[in-house]
């Protein structure tokens, strides 16, 4: 079970789940937030502690009001890792999340051990058109985000209570509010990633139509010295839909990585 | 009353099996459905029904502002305006409303604005929106900033038409070094500054504010929320400013069509109107609504009835007891307008007169019906034959 503590940044309260024991781990979620169910990041403590926060006006942190796009989330974090006293940490993001990591690895690349990124979000393809999560029912999200069958038991979670509905309406607002134009990414973030040294392995979802497979490519030609893997039968949320091969790639490149 | 007539200049020629293969008439709906030549003779048709309207005797005349849709082909009301401005003499010109808060640089608009109020010496009103939900699919604004930003577009352009200048801006949004503008505004301080919504209680305390007490246009309801909200309208003012709202601070805005008789009125207004409501008008949830458009508290309250917004089909009958248009004989119209007015005292009307493929006879026969049968009795209407909130209350 995740036990959470709401812990206050200069000022700025965030919610933060950990799970699990181990060197800690840094997770960033994506766009959609974090579910009561996250079968990933289950595994992922039975090697790590887990540190979950809910990124600013998402979940259970508040919104704050002069926290407006990814620059400013990664500034956050930075803040956070100085509030936390850890030095170096193993950092995974999926979708938004791996966008933050990008931009804090490009400012501080030694605050990171590793990185890990899941159907990152963040750079700009030309010609490789990403999916609007926006301009979309319920029912095309989850067709969206899910190759299989996971999103209906996943939307379900959401819909709940209305405690649960309120959390979904507001993780969407604040979505909105740091990825709606450039739409998921910042135009300008490929001519630094040179600077994010940290030992950084790539994970996508063969199926992944938000963002394409491409994307990974385009990522690992950029970050020196970056692996890359590819998970099967998985789409946008490999977490919830493949999370034992998502566990199994983070795990595993942080034991190869790390001494 | 004043009484005006507004126009959504619909792409009326639009195939209408459009829905068979496209969400909505807006923001995806492929522009090769469009025929220049088509929209060539639309646009001067609609622009001759507004004059005709100016000519009977309508206080105004209105335009508005959508973008990549077929339900109203004005990106940019002051096109239409400014085409209005030479061939109107006396009626107001009323811009319902412009999104300034869309654009990069709203002093632009604010120029146009202050141009057309010079050209035309002084009859320019202009509307400030938000712009709908799709707006924000349409122009790539983010709507999580979207109250911020109408604002603060707001407080830039009211400092341009206002200030002497230069004086410089800086704002969250928007940032000017020069601010000053020429030509200043022909009204002074600035031109009448209305804001038309579907009912949203943020921007009616907003408009309410006695530093600004600015005209407030519900539109498209039904009856009982245009009494929920223009009501709120004058408790806004009363309970959380302090003050009494006159009635010239409030409007409704709904479609509107007469002919000889009821029967006659409800089957020649009938498909029509069914097209405006049920193809035009017909905006997925998500294309209304994007995340962060609304408000965690407006999202709480849209929510219940979150399905029937995106789900309801309407027919001549349900909008006509609804209340959310007002067809029928001249008698009919005239005393369901002056009905309303003695509950709800407003003394602003605007009437669309053409909606959804209302062909050009029937709408100039609409206009001229209302003009001689209903405008007289309408324009004489004052506060004496409102009955008060607080009778209305006792009642």
């Amino acid at each position: 079970m995740a036990e959470h503590a709401v812990i206050d940044v200069h000022g700025r309260k965030v919610n933060i789940r950990r799970m699990g024991q181990g060197a800690p781990l840094l997770f960033l979620h994506g766009a959609l937030g974090i579910a009561d169910q996250e079968p990933g990041l289950e595994d992922l403590a039975r090697h790590f502690e887990v540190i979950a926060p809910d990124h600013p006006g998402f979940g259970a942190s508040e919104a704050s009001g002069d926290i407006d796009d990814v620059a400013d989330l990664a500034i956050f974090y930075l803040d956070m890792l100085d509030h936390l006293k850890l030095d170096a940490v193993h950092v995974a993001g999926q979708c938004i999340g791996g966008w933050i990591a990008l931009e804090m690895a490009i400012y501080a690349s030694h605050r990171f051990k590793t990185l890990s990124l899941v159907n990152s979000a963040g750079l700009r393809v030309k010609d490789q058109p990403r999916g609007d999560m926006f301009l979309c029912s319920e029912a095309d999200l989850i067709k969206l985000l899910f190759k299989g069958e996971a999103g209906d038991a996943w939307m379900k979670g959401w819909r709940a209570s209305p405690a649960h509905e309120d959390i979904y309406e507001r993780n969407r607002g604040a979505a909105a509010k740091y990825t709606w134009s450039p739409r998921l990414c910042n135009p300008k973030l490929d001519r630094w990633l040179h600077r994010v040294t940290a030992p950084t392995h790539i994970v996508w979802g063969r199926d992944n139509h938000v963002i394409p497979l491409a994307y990974a490519d385009a990522l690992k030609a950029l970050i020196p010295g970056a692996t890359s893997a590819v998970i099967e039968d998985c789409a946008h949320m490999a977490h919830i839909e493949q999370p034992a091969a998502f566990a199994h790639e983070i795990t595993h490149f942080i034991r190869r990585a790390t001494p | 009353m004043k009484v005006f007539t507004f126009h959504l200049m619909p792409y009326a020629d639009l195939d209408m099996t459009f829905m068979d293969k496209h969400r909505a008439a807006w923001v995806v709906l492929p522009n090769t459905y469009y025929d220049p030549k088509k929209g060539h003779e639309l646009y001067n048709r609609y622009l001759d029904e507004l004059e005709l309207a100016a000519e009977l005797g309508f206080d105004g005349i209105s335009v508005n502002e959508h973008h990549q849709n077929a339900y109203g082909l004005m990106p940019s009301p002051v096109v239409t305006a400014a085409a209005l401005a030479r061939r109107t003499k006396t009626a107001k010109i009323a811009i319902l409303g412009n999104a300034f808060g869309l654009r990069e640089h709203p002093l632009n608009i604010a120029e146009e604005h202050s141009m057309i109020d010079n050209i035309t010496g002084g009859r320019l009103i202009t509307g400030m929106v938000r712009g709908i939900g799709a707006e924000y699919f349409s122009t790539g604004n983010n709507p999580a900033f979207s109250h911020a930003r109408f604002q603060e577009a707001h407080d830039l352009v009211v400092q341009a038409w206002t200030r002497p200048g230069p004086f410089s801006f800086e704002g969250k949004f928007y940032h000017f070094e020069y601010v000053n503008m020429w030509p200043r505004p022909f009204q002074q301080p600035h031109p009448p500054i209305w804001t038309p919504s579907t009912g949203s209680a943020e921007t009616i305390e907003w408009a309410a504010h006695p530093s600004r007490r600015y005209t407030y246009l519900q539109a498209y309801s039904p009856t009982q929320s245009v009494a929920r909200f223009l009501n709120y309208y004058r408790q806004c003012a009363r309970d959380m400013y302090g003050y009494t709202a006159s009635s010239e601070q409030i409007g409704w805005s709904t479609p509107v069509y007469i002919s000889d008789t009821d029967e006659k009125a409800r089957a020649e207004a009938k498909p029509h109107i069914e097209i405006l409501f049920n193809k035009l008008l017909r905006l997925p949830f998500e294309m209304l609504f994007p995340p962060g458009y609304l408000s965690q508290k407006s999202l709480a309250n849209m929510r219940s009835h979150k399905r029937s917004v995106s789900g309801q089909e309407h027919t001549i009958d349900s909008l006509i007891d609804q209340g959310i248009i007002v067809c029928g004989s001249p008698e009919t119209v005239r005393r369901q307008f002056t009905d309303a007015h003695r509950l709800l005292g407003f003394q602003n009307l605007l009437c669309l007169m053409q909606f959804g493929t209302l062909p050009r006879d029937l709408t100039e026969r609409n206009i001229r019906l209302f003009a001689s049968e209903v405008l007289p009795a309408l324009q004489g209407l004052t506060d004496r034959e409102y009955m008060g909130m607080e009778m209305r209350a006792a009642e």
